[in-house]
């Protein structure tokens, strides 16, 4: 683990440009799922800037799609690209554990 | 739970209104719906609660398969396994889920929960039920099975927030009228307080499946712990799972729906039939007792060839020898199986003790009745049921054997190997001599330094058998019954009931000459007594002659006298006045004049 951080912390630098492809599932305008959107786009805004393309899937609108990504928890954000592919489950409120999941903490 | 429900529901009026209120889903499993009389609760939640490889799994995909196959569509969601895992399972189990797949009546879901994912503020399984919700509405499915929902709510890692969210799944599937199979792991050891203890008061349903290794020989249970509003068999339940998936076998069979004990069969050997008073009773239950060698076998299937000589069907279980081995080795008394096993009468069924569990065995036994339909069954030997695992296993087996055939009206054989030399009258190894209705005994005894064996009719239901020992043979030419040899020196067998056949008949007949002789003897005796008694008559009466004879000259003398005398009394009759006693005067002249 502590490997693939730095590696990806090294690597992070040069790609900061490369586009984020996120994709958040959510489940209606339940309280967790109001949430996860409000975080998400702090998020981008903050940390991502331009380089941020996020989509948002409801799974109750959309149930083969949380099929196809086999999303059983809601919400859900899956970092798509760049590889690898990460999942992170809640409401994204803990912004420290999303940061560190999508690679974008510096060396702390 | 339960007893809040049926506490409620007794004083009124019971069955009517109860069925009404709970509609039920067969699951088609072998001998599960005996056990939940019925099926599971139609529109609720049933849970499947067992340690690892207990057969949880099995259970959910078999109910989905036959349920698919009856055109009920049904959706398999696997938290452990991917779908293409839960395919090739199914189809060692002989069911190919593909076509059914194909033809959207059964949905299989690998649900996997990334272990690697990030965890951020609170969650729930809203994108589950909206996946269950969007499949159950395309394909029409009202049947689920959530296979190891437990790893989905570990996901929560609070015991609150894992109860609120299993209680949201729990109220969606109710809500969406669902008929729903959880299963979770629980403790192998059987010990219910686990952490998902609430899900046995959440769900309508609980079976618990348990797996027990008892003497190296893995032993399989289920047991339906509660069924809200519904009766129950809550008896732990034995199953096994085969290649065609599992099958309970309800211990509750083990009641007394026994035929009548049948006609006479016979035992395939007049002899034998004779001691039996007319052979076996068909439908009845024959124990052959006896040490090694005694010739259990071959008594056994001297009935089962000539059963099939007259065309009708046994079947052979046999743990002792294969088949070849068998057929072979009957060859030696005479016996050729292999006419009857060739015409499809007879078929032998062979496996190691210790291949299976009892529970396994008994189902392929009960199977192989099934397809077979057999007149006969003979189990060769219940002795080597020990080894399927322990004693009560055994008892097991055999109890549910006898029973079944008893049920169907099918005569069952039962050989046992008795240990020890003069340990013949431990008849029931198993402890079945209550389920036994004739009982034969074969031992050997040694006579004159020699072996012969001994057959004893110990018991036999419903039948006047002899009581005595029969000397049985074993013959070039099949088996031999000799009748009871009963002399001065108790039982006898062999040479040495030849050689005191022989003796005894000396004996007859130099006591018939000793009789003759001494009747002779008395004849003579009585001959010679007459003789004699004639003799001493003749004396007798010569004497009496005589003496006869001697009183008539007697009287003729006196009257001489008497005559002479009167002559004298004319002359001296003035002389007889003057004496006055004449008599004395005369007489004593008389004498002197006699004397004269």
């Amino acid at each position: 683990m502590k490997q693939s951080k730095r590696q990806t912390n090294a690597e992070g630098l040069q790609v900061r440009s490369e586009t984020y492809i996120l994709r958040l599932f959510v489940a209606g305008e339940e309280p967790n799922s109001r949430e996860a959107k409000e975080n998400l786009k702090r998020l981008c805004e903050t940390y991502l800037k331009d380089g941020c393309r996020s989509e948002i899937v409801d799974v109750l609108a959309d149930f083969q799609s949380a099929l196809e990504n086999n999303v059983l928890i809601t919400p859900t954000l899956i970092l798509v690209s760049p590889p690898p592919k990460v999942m992170i489950f809640g409401n994204l409120s803990d912004t420290r554990k999303v940061l560190a999941a999508l690679r974008l903490t510096g060396g702390e | 739970m339960t007893k809040h429900i049926s506490a409620n529901n007794e004083p009124s009026p019971p069955s009517p209104r109860r069925e009404k209120a709970l509609p039920k889903t067969p699951t088609c499993i072998s001998g599960l719906d005996d056990v939940l009389h019925g099926g599971l609760p139609a529109k609720r939640t049933t849970l499947v609660s067992g340690g690892p490889g207990t057969g949880k799994s099995i259970m959910g995909i078999e109910f989905l398969y036959h349920s698919a196959a009856n055109g009920e569509p049904g959706i398999f969601i696997a938290f452990e396994e991917t779908a293409e895992a839960v395919r090739q399972n199914a189809l060692t189990l002989g069911w190919d889920l593909v076509p059914l797949e194909k033809a959207g009546k059964l949905f299989l879901f690998g649900a996997h929960v990334d272990p690697q994912a990030a965890l951020s503020g609170d969650f729930n399984v809203k994108g589950l039920l909206a996946i269950i919700e969007g499949k159950a509405r395309s394909m029409g499915a009202s049947r689920i099975v959530i296979d190891a929902v437990d790893v989905l709510m570990r996901l929560f890692a609070d015991p609150a927030r894992e109860r609120s969210e299993l209680y949201t799944l729990h109220d969606w599937l109710n809500d969406h009228e669902m008929t729903a199979v959880l299963t979770a792991k629980s403790p192998a050891g059987g010990d219910n307080t686990s952490r998902y203890e609430f899900l046995d008061y959440m769900a309508d349903c609980v079976i618990h499946f348990d797996q027990r290794i008892v003497e190296q020989v893995p032993t399989r249970r289920i047991r339906v712990i509660k069924y809200r509003g519904s009766s129950y068999v809550s008896n732990e339940c034995p199953f096994v799972i085969t290649e065609k998936g599992i099958h309970l076998i309800p211990t509750s069979q083990v009641d007394l729906q026994h035929k009548a004990l049948g006609s006479k069969v016979s035992s395939g050997h007049p002899l034998l039939d004779a001691v039996l008073d007319g052979g076996y009773r068909r439908a009845s239950s024959i124990l052959i007792s006896g040490t090694s060698g005694t010739g259990k076998t071959t008594l056994a299937n001297t009935f089962a060839a000539d059963a099939c000589k007259r065309g009708e069907k046994v079947l052979f279980i046999g743990f002792e020898e294969s088949q070849e081995a068998m057929v072979a080795s009957m060859l030696s008394p005479g016996i050729d199986l292999s006419p009857a096993l060739q015409d499809g009468k007879l078929r032998i069924m062979t496996a190691l003790p210790e291949a299976r569990g009892a529970e396994e065995h008994l189902f392929n036994a009960l199977q192989t009745i099934e397809a077979f339909q057999p007149d006969h069954v003979i189990v060769d030997a219940i002795s080597s049921c020990k080894r399927m695992g322990t004693q009560q296993a055994a008892y097991e087996y055999v109890m549910r054997l006898a029973n079944a055939c008893k049920e169907k009206g099918i005569t069952i054989i039962l050989t046992n190997q008795t240990e020890g030399f003069q340990e013949e009258h431990e008849i029931s190894g198993v402890g079945i001599s209550s389920i036994i209705d004739a009982v034969i005994l074969l031992r050997y005894i040694e006579v004159g330094g020699e072996m012969n064996r001994m057959l004893l009719v110990m018991k036999a239901r419903g039948q006047k058998h002899s009581n005595q020992y029969r000397e049985f043979l074993i013959t070039d030419h099949g088996i031999d019954i000799a009748d009871l040899y009963v002399g001065e020196g108790g039982v006898l067998t062999g040479v040495a009931r030849q050689e005191q056949e022989a003796k005894e008949a000396i004996e007859t007949r130099r006591r018939q000459l000793e009789i003759k002789h001494k009747e002779h003897d008395i004849k003579q005796k009585r001959a010679e007594m007459e003789a004699e008694i004639a003799r001493r008559q003749a004396g007798l009466e010569a004497a009496e002659t005589e003496l006869k004879s001697l009183k008539l000259e007697e009287s003729l003398a006196e009257g001489g006298r008497d005559r002479r005398g009167d002559m004298r009394v004319k002359d001296t009759n003035s002389a007889r006045l003057k004496t006055g006693t004449q008599k004395s005067k005369r007489t004593g002249a008389g004498r002197k004049e006699g004397a004269k």
